[in-house]
């Protein structure tokens, strides 16, 4: 990409003209309402949809406020030549963003991390087991980015998972929670957290509750984190049945 | 003729997905002969197709297009450059087709798709020649600053048919562009205003009250068809594109007037009555595409 940039001229975004760059000190206040509206411990409406791509085995859309990412999963398939023998089966995972995903073109966050918290995030949950030798490939692409990107993409991979029939222990629902000032806020849109002192994302199994991935950044007191934490378990096991659902209406949907 | 045979007995004793599965050419070849294709259309019938606006927010404008199960999406990013000395009252347009993983299984991460290019490059001949876009609407003052339009496009889901639903999601993302309200300030450098005080006092004057939207004058559409001996199949699917490899890319404009007209080789020769019976059907599937989408 780079070698291409040089042939065309340099351009760039234009900027408002109000340049307020600084913390809005309502973030901090009590009394502050969210970017859009919602209350601190309000999840975004989520759209989820399966079966999106046809060319896959199966695939998954979701749609949480504006970050709409899409995820098909091919396979199980034959591992790549140079891969040793392997008595389980490997799980493949690879994020990317469009180019006109973030508000500046270009200006995605790194896709490699993402693709290996991906991978962390659902190989707990998949049983390996049954498919010896072979490779399931979970590919996602961020078609637009609207904060909490990855823990969309989480749920949205698991779904496609599940439509592809790939055997799994459980649906992995994930949640994000930023700490700003004083407030904890669920599921925050990219705006606030760009503006967070401190993240949490949970990744877990709900009707198992078991915890696949938890990530903690930044500044946190013991107390904000326990508080957290039941905070996004309670918003996984509802984005769990919500996942589920989604699932049982494709297949009520084929049956008819 | 003995394996023919062979075979024909075999269809009518093996389950239909095994067979064509097995003799995929075969399987294609006795539908043909009854005029109709493995998904129940006649030959010279496109997919049914959609297109919905604005899917991207992110993007100054965007489009979905689907025909059958190909969908395209695209978007348009408008940037500001510095137009080149020899054309100071130009913009520029920069088209990229990509065939992200997602949409194939054929296509891997890191290995990027051999048709993305080509087809990146088709696209930008026929946007640019086609005059749909005067360049000049993309001026902001002239030999300082003009738009340059980022246009994306990304394949979602690969069933054929690719550059036809990359141009038709191109266009529609084009039409659905809204072009922000921008002034030039002290510095020199491009501005934007923002929406809610438009009916207040200006700051600056912005320098393109008016041109809000790309007036498309007309507009390209195109059709692939695949030639095999004797048939045209308009609009072919991924599986039908695998099998026959003989592709004619016509492209008419809103006055069916040729833009371009593409056969990428191939084992099949075009005769001239199969090119003039292709951009026919070019006419009769565009003013029905036209109807589909309203």
């Amino acid at each position: 990409m780079a070698g291409k940039i040089s042939n065309t001229p340099a351009t760039y975004t234009p900027s408002p003209t109000s340049q307020d760059k600084k913390r809005p000190s309502i973030f901090t206040g009590s009394d502050w309402v969210r970017p859009d509206g919602r209350g601190l411990h309000q999840c975004r409406p989520a759209f989820l949809r399966t079966s999106a791509v046809n060319s896959a085995s199966g695939s998954a859309y979701a749609e949480f406020g504006n970050a709409k990412v899409i995820v098909s999963v091919f396979g199980p398939r034959e591992s790549k030549k140079a891969m040793m023998y392997s008595d389980i089966g490997r799980l493949n995972c690879n994020v990317s963003y469009t180019s006109f995903a973030t508000p500046i073109r270009g200006q995605a966050s790194d896709s490699k991390d993402l693709s290996s918290m991906l991978h962390k995030a659902l190989e707990g949950a998949i049983i390996l087991e049954s498919f010896p030798k072979t490779t399931v490939d979970v590919f996602a692409l961020v078609l637009e980015s609207g904060g909490s990107d990855l823990p969309v993409v989480i749920s949205c991979a698991s779904l496609a998972l599940a439509d592809a029939g790939i055997m799994l222990y459980d649906m992995v629902a994930s949640v994000s929670m930023s700490c700003l000032g004083k407030n904890l806020v669920i599921d925050p849109v990219s705006e606030e957290e760009s503006y967070q002192d401190g993240g949490l994302m949970i990744t877990c199994m709900p009707s198992r509750n078991e915890v696949t991935q938890m990530t903690v950044t930044g500044e946190w007191s013991t107390p904000k984190i326990h508080e957290a934490m039941q905070l996004c378990l309670d918003a996984c096991s509802k984005l769990g049945k919500i996942m589920r659902s989604c699932l049982k209406e494709t297949v009520s949907a084929t049956q008819e | 003729m003995a394996t023919t045979n062979g075979s024909n007995d075999l269809s009518s004793e093996m389950e239909v997905d095994a067979f064509r599965r097995l003799f995929p050419l075969r399987f294609h070849e006795r539908h043909l002969l009854e005029s109709i294709r493995p998904d129940g259309r006649p030959l010279g019938r496109a997919r049914d197709t959609t297109i919905s606006l604005g899917a991207v927010a992110s993007a100054n404008g965007s489009a979905l297009a689907k025909i059958g199960c190909t969908t395209m999406l695209a978007a348009v990013k408008l940037e500001v450059m510095t137009p080149k000395a020899e054309s100071p009252d130009e913009g520029c347009i920069a088209i990229d087709f990509h065939m992200p993983p997602i949409c194939s299984p054929l296509v891997r991460p890191g290995r990027p798709a051999e048709a993305a290019p080509v087809i990146t490059k088709q696209l930008t001949d026929t946007i640019l020649s086609s005059g749909m876009i005067d360049l000049k609407e993309l001026s902001l003052v002239s030999g300082k600053a003009a738009w340059m339009a980022y246009l994306d496009i990304y394949c979602l889901d690969a069933d054929g048919a690719l550059f036809d639903a990359a141009l038709l999601s191109a266009v529609a993302a084009f039409s659905h562009l809204q072009i922000p309200v921008v002034s030039l300030n002290d510095d020199g450098r491009i501005v934007l205003i923002s929406e809610e005080n438009s009916g207040a006092m200006w700051e600056k004057e912005p320098v393109n009250k008016e041109k809000r939207k790309l007036k498309l004058e007309s507009v390209p559409f195109s059709l692939t068809c695949l030639l095999h001996k004797n048939y045209i199949l308009a609009d072919p699917s991924d599986e039908e594109e695998s099998i026959m490899e003989t592709f004619l890319t016509v492209v008419l404009d809103s006055s069916f007037q040729l833009v371009s007209l593409n056969k990428p080789g191939g084992p099949g020769l075009a005769h001239t009555s199969a090119i003039q019976d292709c951009v026919g059907i070019n006419k009769t599937e565009s003013e029905r595409t036209s109807e589909d989408i309203g």
